[in-house]
């Protein structure tokens, strides 16, 4: 797995991978965050990978792409702790599977720094009307935001738990941000976080293709740059009093989320923990909120790293609130209590260690996993993890979850629960 | 007992698809890819929501089940007499899970280690159900959960107005969950006499691929099928109109923009004859409004259409439709622009440099889609429930299809006499609908 610089502050990492049929290569800027650049932030990925200079427009990117094969380049924003990963990524077709026989790797790395370093932009600005219509995408965006019931009680939540901290601010920031978003003001945006993030870029292929290594340093090597680093591992502070907050909506279902801080656990640890707590098949919140009682069709935990944060989701009744409040909150009580068996301790690890070989079995995941590793700081190979994994001891589990301290109830409570079969 | 087994192979990769017809019944289907560490099993049975009627061959009484009851029946089939089987699969390593759709329920589980024995396991509990009217009232509940979290779902609700809209009797909606009132109906007894039906091993498939060895897979067979007498059930469906019962429908909820899908109702097909329709269909709607094609470009560019908007082929045992869904301020004008290029197309032809990229485009796709255990694993389910030997069969099928294929699909599947316009607008409280 080669790593080199090839520039400042940007790593290149090499995977080779016979078992694909295609290579991917994923470019990824980490950046800060604030509520004035979040919406400009959130706005780059698709203003950069629908058009570019050499393809000026939506229709003219897409044909070049599906002439390579449905080759394929998207550009996504994820939250990371207080910081943000701004994520390039293209797929294509290895060259040994094209049906002619061209080789098409040298063309879709053109396409991909074209779009990156050569974007659609004339005197400064992106152009129109390729901004205009990012810019629309965006704010139909941020307007739909509440669509998806359990995703936007999630980021309800999360607004309140980060209350005051960058995590808080919505991915695709605020509706008045994004219309003030002018076409020079993206550009120059986009032109400064080229010259001051930090990049990671990963390759991965059915076979070494050197021409890889040697485009990127030719595109990037040149590139004036005065690189900052970002610390991702910002621990949200616990507070003195539970936050309680409840938004009404003319849905069917209420939705609840709960979540939890932490202190300083060992990452094995919190993994085993959640996957006793809800991850493995016989989870503690699994059996009992939904197998037992019946009181919910999912019931999801989710562990925010990064902030040392545990997110419960949970679609219910609104008349069983309190009851699976309890219900959850006893479940944290067992696993502080060792109330759990070694068969659950097993099958944690046994999760776990499919998780990783399933991730390795797909070629973004593999990527991913790469980088994800790469940000944590984290060098083991996957056996050393393993091991970890498997040394995790009971007492370590219980003594990890007295540190959980509830820190948010977020409830986005139905309207009227009763539904008739003709709304159906 | 002997089995025969049949191989088949993509002249793009090498990859090979075994076939097994066991004597039992089932219908075994396998990809070795040794060079990846985990590998899937899927077990589906022909069985899905819009089988609520049936006729058992030695009788002449059609019997009708509650809508939802395909659903139901994959949630009960995992409790055991001795408690969940997903715990089983845990301590093996793997993960379990199952699915239901309009034509089929499939059970199936990931796994690097303990492989066989989780198959056997799979293999085991989809043979024999336990129900008891105790566990079948708790899970009610979960599904009625289930249930609500559907109706809150703009999308969900969008396609299921779509369908209500298309089809005057064809079981697509209601729900694949069933409604509220059909859920109560179910009991044990409606899960017994389904079970016995349609899963007996002569309408099921068993897939599997990843790190598996088809030696090894068959033994496992061997030791846990127990045969099957003919299939004795026969799927029985109302008479449908070629016309759509509504050319409109909508609704409010609580959204942000408006969102539209918009059906072409169209003749059904069947085997290889439907997936070639079906590929052909969708290359086609690529062709008019894909994101390669200029009225996408200037849909955009007037603020008719968003990047949500999507084209899809929606077919199957008895329908066939194909699908324009997204979001728009304006969703008649996007119906209007559609159908005039569609009267555009058939006037000035097809571009050709745009549909032989798209036929590359597809055939690459194609190849890449397969690269993993699970995708291959679906490619030969979704081969067997359409009647399909193999799972190959697509790069060869779009490499045939010409211009005049595109012309004689504009006819045939794009009338827009026959599409139905479903939209949700946003509201803030409360629900109303209007079909014209």
């Amino acid at each position: 797995m080669p790593e080199i610089m090839i520039g400042n502050g940007i790593r290149y990492t090499e995977i080779y991978d016979p078992k694909f049929r295609s290579c991917l290569l994923t470019i990824q800027f980490h950046i800060p965050r604030n509520l004035e650049s979040a919406s400009v932030h959130a706005l780059l990925p698709d203003l950069l990978t629908a058009s570019s200079a050499e393809y000026p427009s939506v229709s003219a990117m897409t044909m070049q792409l599906e002439s390579l094969y449905a080759a394929d380049f998207i550009g996504n924003l994820s939250l990371c702790g207080d910081a943000a990963v701004l994520d390039f990524t293209a797929s294509w077709l290895d060259d040994a599977f094209v049906m002619q026989g061209e080789p098409i790797t040298m063309s879709v790395l053109s396409l991909v720094t074209g779009a990156l370093l050569h974007p659609n932009s004339k005197q400064g600005a992106f152009c129109e009307p390729e901004f205009r219509i990012c810019k629309q995408n965006l704010l139909d965006d941020i307007d739909c935001a509440q669509n998806d019931k359990r995703g936007y009680a999630l980021r309800q939540a999360a607004a309140l738990t980060f209350s005051g901290e960058s995590a808080a601010i919505p991915v695709h920031g605020t509706r008045s941000e994004a219309e003030r978003i002018t076409p020079a003001l993206a550009f120059s945006v986009w032109q400064n976080l080229l010259r001051t993030a930090e990049i990671e870029i990963a390759a991965v292929t059915p076979v070494p293709k050197p021409e890889i290594s040697a485009h990127l340093m030719a595109c990037f090597r040149d590139l004036p740059r005065q690189p900052y680093w970002i610390q991702f591992e910002v621990p949200s502070p616990m507070r003195a009093q539970i936050c309680t907050e409840t938004e009404i909506m003319p849905v069917g279902q209420t939705k609840l989320v709960l979540t939890y801080k932490y202190g300083a656990v060992k990452r094995e640890t919190m993994l085993i923990l959640c996957s006793i707590l809800g991850w493995i098949a016989d989870s503690l919140l699994f059996t009992n909120l939904r197998e037992r009682c019946g009181l919910c069709y999912y019931c999801m935990l989710s562990n925010e790293a990064f902030k040392h944060t545990l997110f419960i989701d949970i679609g219910i009744d609104a008349d069983n609130l309190e009851i699976v409040k309890d219900a959850v909150a006893a479940q944290i009580h067992a696993l502080q209590d060792g109330d759990f068996t070694d068969d659950m301790m097993q099958k944690a690890v046994l999760y776990n260690a499919f998780q990783t070989a399933e991730t390795s079995d797909t070629i973004s995941g593999l990527a991913a996993q790469r980088l994800l590793q790469l940000r944590r700081g984290d060098q083991r190979s996957p056996n050393e993890i393993a091991d970890a994994m498997r040394n995790v001891t009971r007492e370590e589990i219980s003594e990890a979850a007295k540190q959980l301290t509830l820190d948010t109830v977020f409830v986005l409570r139905a309207e009227q629960e009763e539904v008739g079969a003709d709304d159906i | 007992m002997t089995s025969e087994i049949v191989t088949c192979k993509d002249p793009a990769t090498g990859d090979i698809c075994y076939r097994i017809l066991h004597p039992s019944g089932l219908e075994i289907r396998v990809m070795e890819m040794p060079d990846f560490s985990t590998a899937y099993a899927q077990l589906g049975a022909k069985f899905g929501s819009v089988y609520r009627r049936f006729r058992m061959s030695d009788a002449d009484a059609v019997t009708e089940l509650p809508a939802g009851t395909a659903h139901f029946l994959e949630h009960k089939l995992f409790e055991k007499e001795d408690g969940d089987v997903a715990k089983k699969f845990a301590r093996l390593g793997a993960s379990d899970n199952a699915f239901t759709d309009y034509d089929r329920t499939v059970y199936y589980f990931r796994a690097q280690q303990n492989y066989y024995e989780a198959l056997e396991l799979l293999l085991e509990f989809v043979q024999q159900p336990y129900f008891t009217e105790e566990s079948v009232t708790r899970e009610r509940s979960i599904i009625l959960q289930e249930l609500m979290e559907t109706l809150d779902d703009p999308a969900d609700q969008g396609f299921l107005q779509l369908m209500e809209g298309m089809y005057h009797a064809y079981p697509l909606y209601p729900h694949i969950l069933g409604t509220a009132e059909s859920i109560q109906q179910i009991t044990a007894e409606t899960l017994t006499q389904s079970h016995r039906a349609f899963y007996n091993l002569h309408n099921m498939v068993l897939c599997c691929a990843g790190n598996v060895r088809v030696q090894e897979i068959f033994a496992v067979a061997e030791r846990c099928l127990i045969p099957a007498p003919p299939m004795q059930a026969n799927a029985v469906f109302p008479p449908e109109p070629a016309a759509p019962a509504a050319s409109f429908c909508k609704c409010r909820m609580p959204i942000g923009k408006t969102q539209f899908s918009i059906g072409f109702k169209s003749r059904p097909t069947a085997g290889m004859q439907r997936l070639r329709d079906s590929l052909l269909a969708s290359l086609t709607a690529d062709l008019l409004i894909g994101s390669a094609a200029p009225l996408y470009r200037e849909l955009l560019r007037v603020g008719l259409l968003n990047d949500t908007f999507d084209a899809d082929c929606f077919a199957g045992d008895g329908w066939f439709t194909v699908l324009f869904e997204g979001e728009s301020d304006q969703p008649e004008t996007v119906l209007q622009a559609l159908c005039d290029e569609i009267r555009r197309m058939q006037t000035d032809g097809v571009d050709e440099e745009l549909f032989a990229v798209l036929k590359r485009a597809a055939y690459g796709g194609s190849i890449i889609s397969m690269n993993n255990p699970e995708a291959a694993c679906s490619a030969m389910l979704d081969a067997y429930i359409w009647d399909c030997d193999s799972p190959f069969a697509r790069s060869a099928l779009l490499a045939e299809l010409t211009a005049e294929d595109v012309q004689q699909c504009l006819r045939e599947r794009f009338c827009s006499e026959f599409a139905c316009l479903s939209v949700i607008e946003p509201e803030i409280s409360g629900k109303e609908e209007t079909k014209l």
